[in-house]
């Protein structure tokens, strides 16, 4: 019996090799179905998977389906088959510092003593991180860390021949190495949706917010379909009803571009979004510093105020996003005239004035560049937190605006 | 039956092999990527090295997914009906007498096995690629009018293609193996360019293409594709220009379509004109 039968038969996996790479596959976020597995196993007994460099190229066919995916799988495949455990981030990125991989890596590398005790306070940031890499790239280019597949021990789970007969070759020439450089490249780390939004990923984010298209009742009569269904109907009339298009919906992106921390941010955000205004009957974009208070800037050099009243004005049904760090002073949140600008003199504490966007339009998310898993940690997690209690907020990736999305759907079917 | 290339495209090696592993597996192959990074030419190599018919075909907007099936000419079988259809020898009785076969008919209906290609995708509706589940999956369709499945008589070589405008559905995604297709390296493209201009400068190949992925760097509204790179060197090599930096480049038109992308390129030009001046 071959092994994909035993596999439609239901019979325990426990025989079959791979099985393991799919659920650690799971574990990096890929959601692979049995209809994959059985399409990669029915793959590897038609010989499709003659040495590594194919087992590569064909699991990454069947199993991942969107770019965003790439980077996650090439990761989860330097980890499978090389024993190399690659962090999310790229090299350069000094990021690399919060990544579990740099932790175990550097508490190892003291208890060998490759790094002398105290290395933190000796050496720079960026000469551990230098080092860091080289050791990734070593362990790249000779494949020593490896004993799992690939490597010189053989201490392969499948004996020296690899796995069955039409199995993996592994200690053979040629055609093991280009899995290897193409991991190591990274070229779709850009597209990873746990990334924060940069010019590589932006079409994908475009094409999610496309998806924002309002849905509203089944009122407007289509006319084509009414004629047809009528002739279909033997010339009783039968009226064809499609929905109406929302086409008073505004949309207002609210931006934050106070600190030189948004600086980045801004500009790809409003790329962004004027590429969606044709979805809207109009869009509008206006500007505070940290937090918002009875004003909101027409223009970037916030010269122009627009009140805030005006704005709680529009219709209960426009779309709102929010662009900001929501990382400041508490007091500039939670204090009368709170605001560190001189001109800004509001005795409401700026966080009334948050709830009242709030509570005003339905339609409203908070977008924060700073990655969803170190919200809780970064030097304003504070405040941060307090306007997550008032706003639906989402991290400024494309999984981030796609939830936030999802949420702005989820409330207009209600 | 393999799939190897032919000289008029370069063909990568890595996309060799998935090429040749979506065949095998008879599954349909859904290219994603850049526009310029010759997905649709693809299909067009792969039934020209295999020598098989190509069926297309393009997706609009405003496309139901019935029509790349079939239709039926309802006002010939009416008027068929009510005048006779003289010596032309249809038979009112007979649907398929009046039916049009779009591209997925043809190839299904062909008796050779072809290449079916389903161009830019991503402009249909999310239930237009609902309806072509089916078809992806079993390699079959209905006709409503009879009730009738139409099966491929041998299942075509699907290719697809998409320039993410708009996300597709999972279940389409689940039935195609998916290879998205990165932007051309520099050495890649040297290669692309070389089957194209086969008389051309080196020096200017490498000139052209360091201002070329520098200006793709800067982040444009729509930054230039391999098309823009190719026309571009044309005109350079017909003129005998040679470009300097990439903050002064003849036909600068030719790489930047986008008019605020354009004035973008001029200001940044015009700011780095200004501040090396400082120095003097």
């Amino acid at each position: 019996m071959t092994a994909v039968e035993e596999l439609r038969r239901g019979d325990a996996p426990a025989g079959l090799p791979f099985v393991d790479f799919v659920y650690m596959l799971r574990d990096f976020g890929i959601m692979t179905g049995m209809k994959e597995v059985l399409d990669f196993f029915e793959g590897l007994e038609k010989g499709l998977a003659g040495n590594l460099d194919e087992l590569f190229l064909f699991a990454r066919l069947v199993f991942v389906k969107k770019p965003e995916h790439l980077d996650r799988f090439e990761r989860a495949f330097s980890l499978f088959f090389y024993d190399i455990d690659l962090p999310r981030v790229a090299e350069g990125d000094p990021e690399l510092i919060h990544t579990k991989q740099f932790r175990e890596w550097l508490e190892k590398a003291m208890r060998d003593g490759t790094i002398p005790r105290g290395a933190m306070w000796n050496m720079s940031r960026e000469e551990l991180i230098k080092k860091f890499w080289e050791t990734v790239k070593e362990q790249m280019e000779g494949h020593h860390g490896g004993n799992r597949w690939v490597g010189t021990g053989g201490s392969s789970p499948f004996g020296h021949s690899g796995m069955a007969q039409k199995g993996i070759r592994v200690h053979g020439q040629g055609g093991n190495r280009m899995a290897m450089k193409v991991v190591g490249d990274r070229r779709y780390i850009d597209y990873d949706s746990a990334n924060t939004l940069r010019g590589d990923n932006i079409r994908q984010v475009l094409a999610t917010l496309k998806r924002m298209v309002p849905v509203g009742a089944e009122n407007d009569l289509d006319l084509d379909e009414t004629i047809r269904s009528t002739c279909n109907n033997g010339g009783d009339i039968d009226l064809v009803f499609k929905r109406q298009e929302l086409d008073r919906i505004k949309l207002v992106l609210l931006i934050d571009n106070g600190g030189t921390s948004m600086m980045p941010y801004v500009n790809v955000t409003r790329l962004l979004f004027s590429k969606v205004k044709d979805r809207f009957k109009d869009s509008e974009i206006y500007y505070f510093h940290n937090t918002i208070y009875d004003v909101v800037y027409k223009d970037a050099m916030r010269t122009k105020p627009l009140k805030l009243d005006k704005l709680l004005g529009y219709n209960e049904e426009t779309r709102v996003f929010i662009l900001g760090d929501a990382s400041m002073a508490p007091e500039e949140l939670m204090y009368s005239y709170g605001s560190i600008s001189f001109d800004l003199e509001d005795r409401v504490p700026s966080l009334e004035r948050l709830q009242n966007i709030a509570e005003k339009f339905k339609f409203c998310v908070w977008l924060n560049p700073i990655l969803k898993e170190e919200w809780d940690q970064t030097y304003g997690a504070w405040t941060l937190n307090k306007i997550r209690g008032v706003f639906h907020m989402e991290d400024l990736t494309l999984r981030g605006v796609k939830s936030a999305v999802d949420y702005m759907r989820r409330k207009a079917v209600k | 039956m393999k799939f190897a290339g032919t000289d008029k495209y370069y063909l990568a090696p890595e996309l060799e092999a998935i090429v040749n592993m979506a065949i095998v597996m008879e599954k349909p192959l859904l290219l994603t990527g850049e526009p310029g990074t010759g997905k649709t030419q693809l299909a067009f190599e792969i039934s020209r090295a295999l020598g098989m018919d190509i069926e297309i075909l393009r997706a609009k907007s405003t496309i139901k997914g019935e029509e790349a099936c079939y239709v039926q000419d309802t006002v010939l079988r009416l008027n068929d009906a009510r005048f006779g259809s003289g010596e032309t020898g249809r038979d009112v009785q007979n649907f398929y007498d009046y039916a049009i076969w779009g591209p997925i008919g043809r190839a299904f209906r062909a008796d050779k096995r072809v290449v079916l290609l389903l161009d830019e995708i991503d402009k249909t509706e999310s239930d237009v690629q609902d309806n072509l589940l089916d078809v992806l999956e079993e390699n079959q369709f209905v006709i409503r009018e009879l009730n009738q499945i139409i099966t491929a008589q041998q299942a075509p070589i699907i290719v697809i293609t998409s320039n993410a405008k708009r996300e597709l559905s999972d279940p389409f995604l689940r039935r195609c193996f998916c290879h998205h297709i990165a932007f051309p390296t520099k050495q890649e493209m040297r290669e692309i360019v070389s089957l194209h201009y086969r008389e051309i400068s080196e020096k200017l190949v490498r000139v052209a293409l360091e201002i070329f992925y520098e200006l793709r760097g800067r982040g444009f509204e729509k930054p230039p594709a391999t098309g823009e790179l190719l026309n571009w060197l044309g005109a350079l090599q017909h003129s005998g220009k040679m470009p300097e930096t990439a903050d002064n480049i003849p036909f600068a038109g030719i790489l930047l379509k986008r008019s605020g992308d354009i004035q973008a390129w001029r200001q940044k030009g015009r700011k780095k004109a200004k501040t090396s001046s400082w120095h003097y």
